[in-house]
């Protein structure tokens, strides 16, 4: 700091005060000693310090900023149980220029990161930001994933880094302390933001083929130019791709296996064991072996062949049943020629140039009408790329057919017309596609990236893409167990950081930090709005991604004519955290903490879904026992209050009612998290399903509390809730009417759960197709005419009431016994096969799509068919005309959750 | 909306509570909640529980590991706030941070045989070991180094689940909060080691479980049979000589 003193003349007074630099009279010196105080600069501020400090740690403003799973965890430390409040820290702004503190809660992606890096350069100084959990330290376990950066130091300078998956709210308050003993012991001397020398801005990254950070480009241009990353990749061992699966065939002859098989015979193994053994016309229901060799193959057979499973083949659990797709195989051949339906494993293939056709006559002619576009999924296998479809009927559910439709394989090559116009709700799902495989559709009103950016190089899901830290095909990867150095993945990247650009890339000059590559998809005025006849201008306003109510890191551009809606777009992707191909590298066990991970309110509900996915690959003889199947519907119903306890609480603070019903809410569901924590270990990722049955028994003293909350409790604190929502006028002023979805929208667009439900339309899964012991409890199915704010709100209120009926009724009823059947093992051997699971979660038919190879411990493919990311298909059209205050409202009601919408 | 409450307004003259009735009882709601909490089961005393005994607040932290902790049940009601860290919550066993390697106290044997389970069904493959080996280069049943990167870790405790020697187990401490990462948040095999009396301070069920019981039977038989064919051996050799 600046020294005043100088060099002393002769008097020894002066000497021992240097402060004095200019001598003067030694009486009046005195004199004033005696009333001034006289000092030097960093001894003043020294003296200030401890209050100026304590004034700062004493009242540090977080930004109203959370990404994913940890975001939950920091609103429950702002809540009353954990109150952020006694350290003067509850007051999260909304501004970057009012906050002190940036909490990194969640999963950094690259779609983020430049949303990130604006917000920290226009927060003010002094700014510290706290590392929430290992996705934001480090990557977490996201941090082999293509969209995913490792850490946000990458970008920003952290203060505190506060481990944990997701940390507990008292571990947050933890690193909260820690910065606040950081910042008791910082001296004004030394703060970066009082010296010049010091560029704390920080440069935006730019999303071009990569996210690309402008402080590197360079080394990055050159890296790129000598074309490290094709060296690395050549050298790696690849992803089987196997080839589509065909009709019956006449089996061709078996090659035998070695019992070390490389990867490249593995995949002829399999390519023979498919051909060989494909579905007979009429399944026995029982999981059948490796095919025989036909008769008349020479007896000789050759030793150690390689046994493939094969599990039954139906498309899901509850179908339409062989006899049914015969029956309508030969119906749509009869009416559209022959060739237009083959039966390939339980599903029918139709060639794309008639599949427009085929698609309105099973909605509109055929006996069962199909008039719901359950799932659309994609596969790629070596010799196309399929797109098939799950239809089910609302009038007939549990009629679900498979359609299988095929195109091109070659990258950005393939091509298929588009089903918009027959399923609205095809609407995301089909840009998925595009955007995950490259597969073009014909007729789609905005095809254009949804999760990904334009301009990305690549289609991530293409089992082609190796993502920038690839390794090996599937878990478990070598270098753990073999030679077990530990190393991070940055150091076997040629860039060091999850970046991978194509050599051929050459446009590093044109890179520019104000690009918005997810923003331009919105011009036009939607279609029947008409604007006022006063010629006003219309502009589009980016909502989002942060934003305090936009429930986690969403974007909406609108159009505006004045305060009203008159488009809408939704921009998702930037909680997409690459479930999917994590997911087909991760052995099936491992997928069950990912599933956690995707709507992170509601873990339990996932694992079991994913679990019935599996298990039905695993055929009907895997007999789950009864206490494991009553312990399911216990977690599944106790997740399904919790979750809604969270969507009401906070429905009503996007209606402005804020947080005092959202306490309320969220003091019971910390009640219901504390029982998750107590038999599985966590509140949030429970991880407790497991493949014929739960992980682990029941705790003693559980049940007791179980039954304590859910008949004494619970009942009264859902009345309190009613009694204070229900009648409240304002809340019926701002959510009556508003949002209106009617019921052949509701349905034509795929939505599910409450949104569907809202609009009348009596479907819920654990009714329609019934999964787990679901038959056995009496429970009604809620429904509401209205279609709008209210109605949805009002579902989701009843629902937790008949959610209790069936908890009391299983709580009653709980057996013993064991929990999982057959012995624990983590080699788990899932034959071949595809699967689609269909549960009611939370928040809709939640679906994972599963196909298995039989041999490889991973999925071939795995996609989850996510309510959240499907119901905002019908977002728009229940915004037009309303204002932006009531599209915060819309929003709030479909109780959306980014980790399932962006997976 | 407004049609209603003119309607409401001239029809029904002393019925002006139709609109704002909706209104006062959800302000009785908060206001009843507002005065349980200090009426009723925590908040009734006005003390931090934390602080000490008396009325009013002197702002005094209780001596470390002598806080007070709570355990919300069904019965709740009052005041809910738990002030960490004058006041803990009670933490199940079963709660999961971090996976720590246990050691047997009586003779300081780490348990971890290094057959790479935990490695193999962790999820983000967060978990490296090497092998250790004998004088003789031969491998022996136990980790010459043991990492767990934890900046990648997912706490999901499926490493705990599986081990077959429990070896490595899940720790329940979450004060982990520090300024740097780069250099302490991979730990090695001398971070991870705790001792087994700790785990069976802090998981009392799993510990007396009639798996980790007879786990530990055959740990220690195993133990045995070494010592005596070890002794046996010394004792023909010194024989021979």
């Amino acid at each position: 700091m600046s020294e005043t003193s100088k060099i002393s003349l002769e008097p020894p007074k002066t000497a021992s005060r240097p402060e004095w630099s200019i001598p003067i009279d030694p009486a009046l010196q005195k004199e004033l000693e005696r009333h001034v105080l006289v000092t030097r600069w960093d001894q003043l501020t020294e003296l200030v310090e401890t209050v100026y400090n304590w004034g700062r740690r004493s009242s540090l403003w977080p930004l109203g900023f959370g990404l994913a799973c940890c975001a939950i965890e920091m609103i429950c430390t702002a809540s009353s149980r954990f109150d952020l409040s006694r350290f003067g820290a509850e007051v999260f702004r909304g501004s970057p220029r009012q906050a002190d503190v940036m909490i990194v809660s969640g999963t950094v992606t690259k779609t983020m990161m430049p949303v990130i890096v604006r917000l920290y350069d226009q927060m003010t100084e002094p700014k510290y930001v706290i590392s929430m959990g290992a996705c934001a330290s480090g990557g977490g376990p996201f941090k082999e994933g293509y969209n995913v950066v490792s850490g946000i130091d990458k970008f920003l300078p952290v203060d505190v880094y506060v481990p944990g998956c997701p940390p507990t709210p008292n571990a947050l308050i933890h690193g909260l302390i820690t910065l606040q003993k950081r910042i008791d012991g910082e001296s004004l001397a030394d703060l970066p933001w009082y010296q010049d020398s010091v560029e704390r801005e920080i440069p935006i990254p730019v999303l071009g083929p990569d996210l690309i950070d402008l402080r590197t480009v360079e080394l990055a241009a050159q890296r790129t130019a000598r074309g490290l990353v094709e060296q690395r990749e050549a050298a790696l061992p690849k992803p089987v791709i196997l080839p589509a699966p065909v009709a019956d065939l006449p089996p061709a002859p078996v090659e035998p296996a070695k019992p070390e098989t490389p990867v490249l015979s593995k995949a002829d193994l399999i390519r023979a064991r498919m051909q060989g053994g494909g579905a007979p016309a009429a399944p026995t229901g029982t999981p059948q072996d490796s095919p025989v060799p036909p008769v008349g193959e020479p007896a000789a057979r050759p030793k150690a062949v390689r046994k493939v499973k094969m599990a039954e083949a139906r498309p899901s659990l509850k179908w339409l049943g062989n006899e049914g797709l015969a029956e309508l195989g030969a119906r749509l051949n009869q009416r559209f020629g022959v060739g237009t339906a083959t039966i390939v494993k339980a599903g029918l293939l139709v060639p794309p140039s008639v599949w427009l056709d085929v698609a309105r006559f099973l909605r509109d002619e055929n006996p069962i009408r199909y008039d719901y576009l359950s799932s659309l999924q994609s596969v790629h296998y070596s010799d196309c790329m399929e797109v098939n479809y799950h239809l089910d009927s609302i009038e007939r559910p549990g009629s679900l057919i498979l359609v299988r439709v095929r195109c091109a394989e070659g990258e950005g090559q393939a091509s298929l017309p588009s089903v918009y116009g027959v399923w609205p709700g095809a609407d995301l799902q089909e840009r998925e596609v595009y955007d995950m495989m490259g597969v073009r559709f014909a007729g789609h009103p905005n095809l254009s990236r949804i999760l990904m950016w334009e301009g990305f190089a690549g289609y991530p899901l293409r089992k082609d893409y190796l993502e920038p830290y690839y390794e090996g095909p599937t878990k478990v990867l070598e270098s753990r167990i073999a030679d077990g150095q530990h190393v991070r993945a940055e150091e076997l990247n040629p860039f060091g950081t999850n970046m991978k650009v194509p050599s051929t890339f050459t446009g590093w000059a044109e890179l520019d930090s104000a690009s918005d590559p997810k923003n331009p998809t919105l011009t036009e005025v939607s279609q029947g709005v008409n604007l006022a006849a006063i010629d006003s201008e219309s502009f589009v306003l980016s909502m989002g991604p942060q934003h305090p109510s936009t429930h986690g890191v969403f974007r909406m551009n609108l159009r505006v004519d004045g305060e009203t809606i008159v488009a809408l777009k939704p921009v998702m992707g930037y909680m997409h955290r690459n479930h999917e191909k994590i997911g087909e590298r991760n052995t099936f066990l491992m997928n069950f903490p990912f599933t956690d991970r995707l709507d992170y309110l509601t873990s339990m509900a996932n694992n079991f879904s994913y679990a019935l996915a599996v298990e039905q690959l695993m055929g009907d003889d895997l007999k789950i026992p009864e206490r494991a199947e009553y312990l399911r519907v216990i977690m599944a119903e106790l997740t399904r209050i919790a979750s809604h306890l969270w969507g009401i609480g906070f429905q009503l603070n996007d209606l402005g009612a804020f947080f005092t019903p959202a306490l309320y809410a969220i003091e019971e569901r910390e009640l219901i998290l504390d029982l998750f924590e107590w038999v599985s270990g966590s509140r949030m990722m429970c991880n407790y399903f497991r493949f014929g049955g739960v992980s682990s028994d029941l705790p003693p003293g559980w049940v007791e509390r179980c039954r304590g909350i859910v008949e004494n409790r619970l009942d009264a604190k859902i009345d309190e809730l009613d009694r204070l929502l229900s009648g409240n006028e304002i809340m019926l002023e701002r959510s009556r009417g508003v949002g209106v979805l009617s019921a052949a929208d509701a349905v034509a667009c795929s939505t599910s759960g409450p949104v569907l439900r809202g609009s009348g339309v009596a479907h819920d899964l654990r009714r329609a197709v019934p999964y787990g012991i679901y038959d056995r409890f009496a429970f009604d199915v809620i429904t509401h005419p209205g279609g709008d704010i209210y109605a949805r709100y009002r579902v989701r209120l009843l629902e937790m009431r008949e959610s209790v009926r069936i908890l009391k009724q299983a709580l009653r009823d709980l057996p013993g016994g064991p929990i999982l059947a057959g012995k624990k093992s983590y080699q788990i051997k899932v034959p071949a096969g595809e699967a689609l699971s269909r549960t009611e979660s939370p928040k809709g038919e939640l679906g994972f799509y599963l196909i298995s190879d039989g041999v490889t411990p991973a999925a071939y493919r795995y996609h989850v068919r996510s309510p959240s990311f499907i119901n905002i298909t019908v977002l728009e059209r229940m915004c037009l005309g309303h204002t932006i205050a009531d599209v915060v409202g819309i929003l709030g009601s479909l109780d959306i959750v980014l980790g399932e919408v962006d997976r | 909306m407004c049609v209603q409450w003119v309607v409401v307004l001239s029809g029904s003259g002393f019925d002006l509570m139709a609109f704002g009735r909706g209104l006062l009882v959800g302000h009785l709601v908060t206001l009843r909640r507002f005065v349980r909490t200090f009426l009723v089961g925590a908040g009734r005393t006005l003390a931090r529980r934390g602080g000490g005994t008396l009325p009013v607040d002197l702002f005094q932290a209780p001596v470390p590991g002598t806080e007070p902790v709570i355990q919300q049940t069904a019965q709740t009601e009052g005041l809910f706030t738990v002030e960490y860290p004058d006041e803990r919550l009670k933490i199940p066993e079963r709660f999961r941070v971090l996976p720590v390697l246990i050691y047997d106290d009586h003779d300081g044997g780490v348990r971890c045989t290094c057959c790479n389970i935990c490695a193999k069904v962790c999820p983000p493959q967060c978990i490296w070991m090497t092998h250790a080996h004998g004088p003789d280069g031969d491998p022996v049943s136990a980790p010459a180094d043991f990492f767990i990167d934890m900046d990648v870790c997912m706490n999901c405790g499926l490493c705990a689940e599986y081990c077959p020697f429990d070896a490595i187990k899940m720790d329940q401490n979450f004060e982990l909060a520090n300024h740097e990462r780069h250099q302490s948040h991979v730990f090695g095999l001398q971070d991870l080691l705790v001792s087994s009396g700790y785990y069976e301070e802090t998981h009392p069920e799993a510990w007396s479980s009639s798996e980790e019981e007879s786990e530990r039977e055959k740990l220690s038989k195993k133990k045995r049979q070494r010592l005596e064919k070890a002794l046996n051996a010394s004792s023909e050799s010194t024989r021979s000589v």
